[in-house]
């Protein structure tokens, strides 16, 4: 509840903000402290200090793994918010605007990592993406910006509707909104369970699939990704996926693998995961724009973080949280480093080395964690996962389909590795931009992926359920 | 105590670690004392342990290397006699060795010199891990490790690409043998469970002929490969490429003795096996001819010193082919101290003579180099065989020993050693007798080396001599001391029941005559004022080393190399490469393809996920379907 | 068949065909009109249900005043004149397909689940749809989720504001 109710005030701080405070540089130190202030809430509740002692059980419940995702969660966003302040005083004129929605986002962050009653799932996809349209769109005289906001916004509106659908089938099917079922008395059902509910979880699924971008129902992500400013695609990318993992996984583990045993779930997962992991790879070797390319690269991470969902047990429990941070610190980082590049293709890119070795340095750690080579944190995030699957003891098959397409994904890592590093070229970057503090940034962040690859105990040790 | 034990194997890690890690910060005196010094500390430790009589029953335990449910090995030190004996040769020699070296070297830059160093102490570290492991697996550790540094070591010089190629070729045949001496250990694991010494000795009766048979074979062909015999031993003298010392110190008194080592060690399971006996004993006698025969008209003073050492391997094998093992082990013990003499010796020539090593072009060095020639002379003696000298106490054994167990092999193993004393001579003659051969910018240079090269000489001289006697026959007033001290661990052969004067009388009258032929011939041969070095006919056919090279050319390298070619060319290029780059090209169109489908239009976005929903509900309500089909494709 | 079952039937019926008409309009207008139609059709339904309040703000809220801000919106951005987007034929016909395949899934799940057969609508009665009820439950069980769709509402009206202000 402290993460919530931290947000909620913080967001409406930063709202009369834009009236009250006329030091336009002070606003993102403000988000920032603000974002200090929920961070300390939330870790304060995880140990067992609250603010307030209101009721909220049957609607949502505060449990250890949602604690620790949201510590990850607003730590991702505070260093986000570190890298990007100058990117995000230069996207339109609403700055303080721009701080409430992030704030009202981490609202909805909250809310999905501890949701027990589908309704709130609702409410937090919904709070989670409304802010996120706007912020698409928030480059207001880019007609990319404003194509990419519209499309968003249509698909989103699809799938809210289908995910209502969803909800409302299940209802039909259980007579309640709680995310633990019901007791099923009612004769002629597949298994025990009726046809109602599983065809609405079937449905609320694909919504929630649409929300993690995961194929067949990515198609929205390339194009919002790539038309969004880039600290919006950055956000977007990371930290609002990740958590429509975590809401996607919540659901799961208590619907698929609690009451419906007999039913198995496994292949519309193994579909999924194999389309995702084919669509992103795939699609991403042949982008001739970085960012398109870490668009496309997050849908195969999407893959990667299917499996926790598809194995649903104590190893991808602790994967997906570890996949979260791994992943989620990478593609911070190289979105930060690519808003300073004026240009955004690979050759933009060439030489980068020669001229910045610090980003060049960093960009390459990122990109080896995201796809995966030993003694960073992307290889045991990836171990995780297919570690997973393995326990469930069948489907190995996915495992390997797994390092395939993790082998494929090092080519267009790579790739940006090799323009950095061994093509000569004078990369347009921003340099007066590149200011000490972004670059000391980008090596802790470095850093600790390093230290996460080399010791993943420091972070698995504190994730005790 | 048990700390102190390893700290013996430590101390040279330590200073392979400080040497090499600084070596362009400290300066040559230093790195001459750092890397000396260790050795001379462990050498003080193995003096403890030796005087102490530290040798408990069972192996120390540090650490385990491997466990998992089935094996438990673990990282263990076995210490007794003959771990001991072996630590003072290590240490010892390679102490003289290392404190020669500081000189010998001394024209390297001191990044170079320091690396020099911190082989030859990580060589050491290796050794003495090797002999004082508890089980084959850290054997296997130490044999691997002493390869390492040999093939570093014989390519120091690594701007000479033949060199480089003398250093592959050694560790080409090493690994070789090594997959044998792997091949035994997994036998042994199978078999037992354990490839510690004490199980796998008291389990040894348990094992079936073929079992034990095949181990020692096997574990025969890893000594083949690391002591240099017959079918492996032509990385040896190319070896000799290395520096003298490096020769000095693995490729005459330690690394090479290793298979003698591992055999004696092994006793118990040889002991099981006649075959694998005769076998051994066999492969010991012919190396011991051949390589004798090629070394009688070798030229590079170094070579005649290495074909030498295969010939002396030879005999040691003779002897633990015999059942003779503590007498295989002396000979191992007497020939480190005549063996390096003779190649520190040499070392010291060639310092002198500026790098020469024919000695076509050498002669008459007696008066510029006295201390040189006296302590080679020692060493040309002991090698011989001259009465009384560690070499004809530790040689005589092993010929009593072959004449015990068979007639002809004493023959052979007597011829052979009448060639040993033949080629030594040579070298003797041609060296420091008659008048001096080479140029005269080489007679200016020559001068005596300075004393922390002669030194060791010295020393290694009285040892020569003398290091004999702690073995020295009955018959002449001697004690069985050195059988005594091995005898817990390995055991001597018995000579009972034998008529053993006659023998040592005949041997030694046998000998005094011999060498007196021998030397009168050599003196009026080689002891010249000029020496053509060139051989026609048979001759012809020795100097080139019966043509060893180029058979092994011809029916083995030759035709590798053309596989090796016709898989690059053809298979590789087409077959392999073909698949790969089609895969990456397969990639890279699918890429294309699948890119059309994210068109930008939300319609068709929409009606794709529409469709999708649809499929899942296929998929879901029709997976038993699937899965069968799956099953039956795959 | 009494009056209600009638009704309803009606209602049903002229639901669907409304909404089928929404969707094949080519004037956005009409578009907009027949789904106002829809949401009349729908607030039937309720007060067939017994739920007066939710059928007057069903009516009042989307078909009142979201309905007529569009009918705004779109007379005075004069679609007429901006070219019609020729949509394939084959695109068409995969729309249909696709479209009438989950259909398909939909009304077998509801045809399968037997907890369905065996029960009619049960009109006229149910008081979850009255004020008062619906003011208890809101401020008791669902008081959170009331509480927190405020923030929903203050993130859309940001971005209103955000996207509507004048660009200086």
């Amino acid at each position: 509840m402290n993460a919530l109710i931290l947000s909620a005030v913080w967001g409406i701080i930063l709202m009369f903000c834009s009236i009250l405070v006329k030091n336009k540089k002070a606003i993102g130190y403000i988000a920032a402290f603000g974002l200090l202030t929920i961070l300390i809430g939330n870790i304060a509740e995880t140990y067992g200090t609250q603010i307030t002692h209101y009721n909220i059980y049957p609607m949502l419940l505060l449990d250890r793994f949602g604690l620790f995702f949201n510590t990850i969660a607003i730590l991702s966003v505070f260093i986000f918010v570190l890298l990007s302040l100058i990117e995000i005083r230069k996207t339109g004129k609403y700055e303080p605007e721009f701080y409430t929605l992030i704030f009202f986002v981490i609202c909805g962050i909250t809310i999905l990592t501890s949701y027990q009653n589908l309704l709130m799932l609702f409410l937090g996809i919904e709070i989670l993406s409304i802010p996120l349209y706007i912020l698409t769109g928030s480059d207001k005289k880019n007609l990319k910006s404003n194509e990419a906001s519209l499309k968003y916004f249509l698909m989103g509106a699809f799938s809210t509707g289908i995910m209502l659908l969803g909800i409302a089938l299940i209802y039909g099917g259980t007579g309640t909104f709680n995310l633990q079922p019901g007791t099923h008395s009612v004769v002629g059902t597949y298994h025990g369970i009726s046809f109602l509910e599983i065809t609405g979880l079937i449905i609320l699924m694909c919504a929630m699939a649409f929300k993690a971008s995961v194929a067949p129902f990515h198609f929205w992500a390339p194009d919002v990704y790539d038309g969004a400013p880039t600290p919006v695609t950055s956000f977007m990318a990371t930290i609002v996926k990740v958590t429509a993992f975590l809401a996607f996984f919540k659901l799961c583990e208590v619907r698929v693998t609690d009451t419906l045993t007999a039913v198995n779930w496994k292949m519309i997962f193994a579909v999924m995961i194999v389309a995702t992991l084919f669509i992103g790879n795939i699609t991403a070797i042949f982008q001739q724009s970085v960012k398109r390319m870490l668009a496309y690269s997050s849908i195969a991470q999407a893959g990667f973080m299917m499996y926790a969902i598809f194995s649903l047990n104590d190893v991808a429990k602790e994967g997906l949280l570890y996949y979260a941070m791994a992943y989620s610190l990478a593609t911070i980082g190289l979105f930060a480093t690519m808003s300073k590049i004026k240009d955004y293709s690979f050759e933009g890119y060439n030489g980068l080395a020669k001229k910045q070795p610090t980003l060049a340095a960093t960009n390459a750690i990122f990109l080896l964690s995201l796809s995966g080579i030993p003694l960073t944190a992307g290889f045991f995030a990836k171990y995780y996962m297919l570690a997973s699957v393995i326990k469930t003891g069948s489907y190995t098959w996915l495992v390997i389909v797994g390092v395939c397409f993790a082998t494929i994904s090092i080519y267009y890592y790579f790739r940006l590795i090799q323009a950095m590093y061994f093509k000569t070229g004078n990369p347009d970057t921003i340099d007066h931009e590149i200011t000490p503090f972004f670059k000391n940034m980008l090596i802790v962040v470095a850093v600790f992926i390093v230290l996460l690859g080399a010791f993943p105990q420091l972070l698995l040790n504190w994730f005790y359920f | 105590m048990n700390a102190l034990v390893l700290c013996i194997p430590l101390l040279p890690f330590l200073g392979f670690l400080l040497v090499g890690l600084l070596r362009n910060k400290l300066s040559r005196p230093l790195i001459g004392i750092i890397a000396s010094g260790v050795i001379g500390i462990a050498f003080i430790l193995t003096l403890v342990i030796f005087f102490t009589h530290y040798y408990p029953a069972n192996a120390i335990t540090y650490f385990d290397f491997i466990k998992n449910s089935k094996y438990d090995i673990s990282f263990s030190f076995q210490v007794d006699q003959l771990s001991t004996l072996f630590m003072l040769i290590i240490t010892g020699v390679g102490f003289l060795i290392h404190v020669y070296s500081t000189s010998y070297m001394h024209d390297e830059t001191p990044a170079h010199y320091a690396r020099y160093f911190s082989y030859l102490n990580l060589f050491v570290f290796s050794m003495l891990l090797l002999v004082l492991g508890a089980n084959y697996v850290i054997m296997f550790l130490g044999w691997e490790g002493v390869g390492i540094c040999s093939y570093l070591l014989i390519g120091y010089w690594f701007k000479n690409n033949q060199y480089n190629y003398a250093a592959r070729k050694a560790f080409v045949m090493n690994r070789i043998g090594d997959v044998g001496f792997l091949l035994a250990i997994f036998w042994l694991l199978a078999r037992l469970g354990s490839v510690d010494y004490s199980i796998v000795f008291s389990n040894a009766s348990a094992l079936s002929t073929t079992d034990v048979t095949g181990i020692t074979i096997l574990l025969f062909v890893g000594a083949i490969g690391k002591s240099a015999q017959i079918p492996l031993y032509t990385w040896l003298p190319d070896a000799m490429a290395g520096p003298t010392p490096v020769s000095a110190l693995i490729h005459a008194a330690t690394m090479v003795t290793a298979g003698i080592y591992m055999i004696a060690r092994s006793n118990v399971l040889y002991s099981l096996s006649p075959v694998s006996m005769d076998i051994v004993a066999v492969i010991g006698v012919a190396t011991a001819l051949l390589a004798a025969s090629i070394a009688l008209f070798q030229n590079d003073i170094k070579k005649v010193l290495a074909y030498s050492t295969v010939s002396q391997l030879g005999f040691m094998f003779v002897a633990l082919g015999v059942g003779a093992y503590t007498t295989g082990v002396f000979h191992v013990m007497t020939h480190a101290f005549f063996k390096a003499l003779l190649f520190l010796g040499a070392g010291s020539v060639i310092h002198a003579m500026g790098g020469e090593q024919d000695i076509t072009k050498m002669g008459g060095l007696r008066k510029k180099i006295p201390i040189t020639y006296w302590t080679f002379l020692i060493a040309v003696l002991a090698i011989s065989g001259f009465p009384f000298t560690s070499g004809f106490i530790s040689k005589d054994e092993i010929l009593l020993a072959a004449y015990s167990h068979s007639k002809p092999l004493f023959w052979l193993t007597a011829f052979a050693a009448v060639l040993t004393a033949f080629y030594m001579f040579r070298v003797f003659m041609l060296v420091f007798l008659g008048g001096f051969r080479g140029n005269d910018e080489q007679q200016h240079h020559l001068h005596e080396s300075p004393p922390a090269m002669t030194i060791p000489l010295i020393i290694l001289a009285i040892l020569a001599a003398i290091g004999g006697f702690v073995q020295l026959p009955e018959l002449f007033g001697g004690h069985d001391y050195f059988n005594q001290f091995l005898a817990p661990v390995v055991p001597a052969l018995s000579h009972e029941g034998e008529n053993l004067a006659t023998k040592e009388y005949a041997l030694l009258g046998g000998t005094i005559v011999g060498l007196i032929i021998i030397f009168l011939f050599c003196k009026k041969w080689f002891a010249v004022n000029q020496f053509e070095g060139k051989y026609t006919g048979f001759k012809n056919v020795l100097a080139h080393k019966w043509y060893m090279d180029e058979l092994y050319d011809a029916i083995i390298v030759n035709p590798f190399n053309n596989i090796a070619g016709f898989l690059k060319s053809i298979v590789e290029k087409s077959g392999i490469d073909g698949i790969v780059n089609g895969v990456g090209r397969f990639i890279q169109y699918s890429s294309r393809q699948v890119r059309l489908i994210q068109s930008g239009l939300v319609g068709n976005y929409i009606l794709i996920m529409v469709l999708s929903i649809t499929v899942l509900f296929m998929v879901f309500w029709n997976q038993d379907l699937i899965i069968a089909f799956l099953q039956k494709i795959f | 068949m009494d009056i209600t079952t009638i009704v309803f039937w009606f209602l049903s019926a002229l639901a669907l065909f409304s909404a089928i008409m929404v969707i094949t309009r080519k004037n956005p207008i009409f578009s907009v009109l027949w789904l106002i139609i829809v949401f009349f059709a729908i607030s039937g339904h309720y007060l067939l249900l017994n739920a007066q309040f939710l059928a007057v703000v069903n009516i009042i809220v989307y078909a009142g005043a979201i309905m007529v801000l569009f009918l705004f919106v779109l007379m005075m951005m004069n679609l007429e004149n901006l070219p019609v987007v020729n949509k394939n034929i084959w695109m068409k016909f995969l729309g249909v397909i696709s479209g009438g395949l989950l259909l398909c899934i939909l009304v077998s799940t509801s045809k399968s689940a037997a907890d369905m057969n065996l029960k009619t609508i049960i009109m006229k009665e149910g008081n979850i749809g009255l004020i008062e009820n619906l003011g208890k439950v809101l401020f008791t069980k669902y008081a959170l989720p009331f509480e927190i769709s405020s923030i929903l509402f203050l993130s859309a009206m940001v971005g209103a504001v955000v996207i509507g202000k004048k660009e200086s």
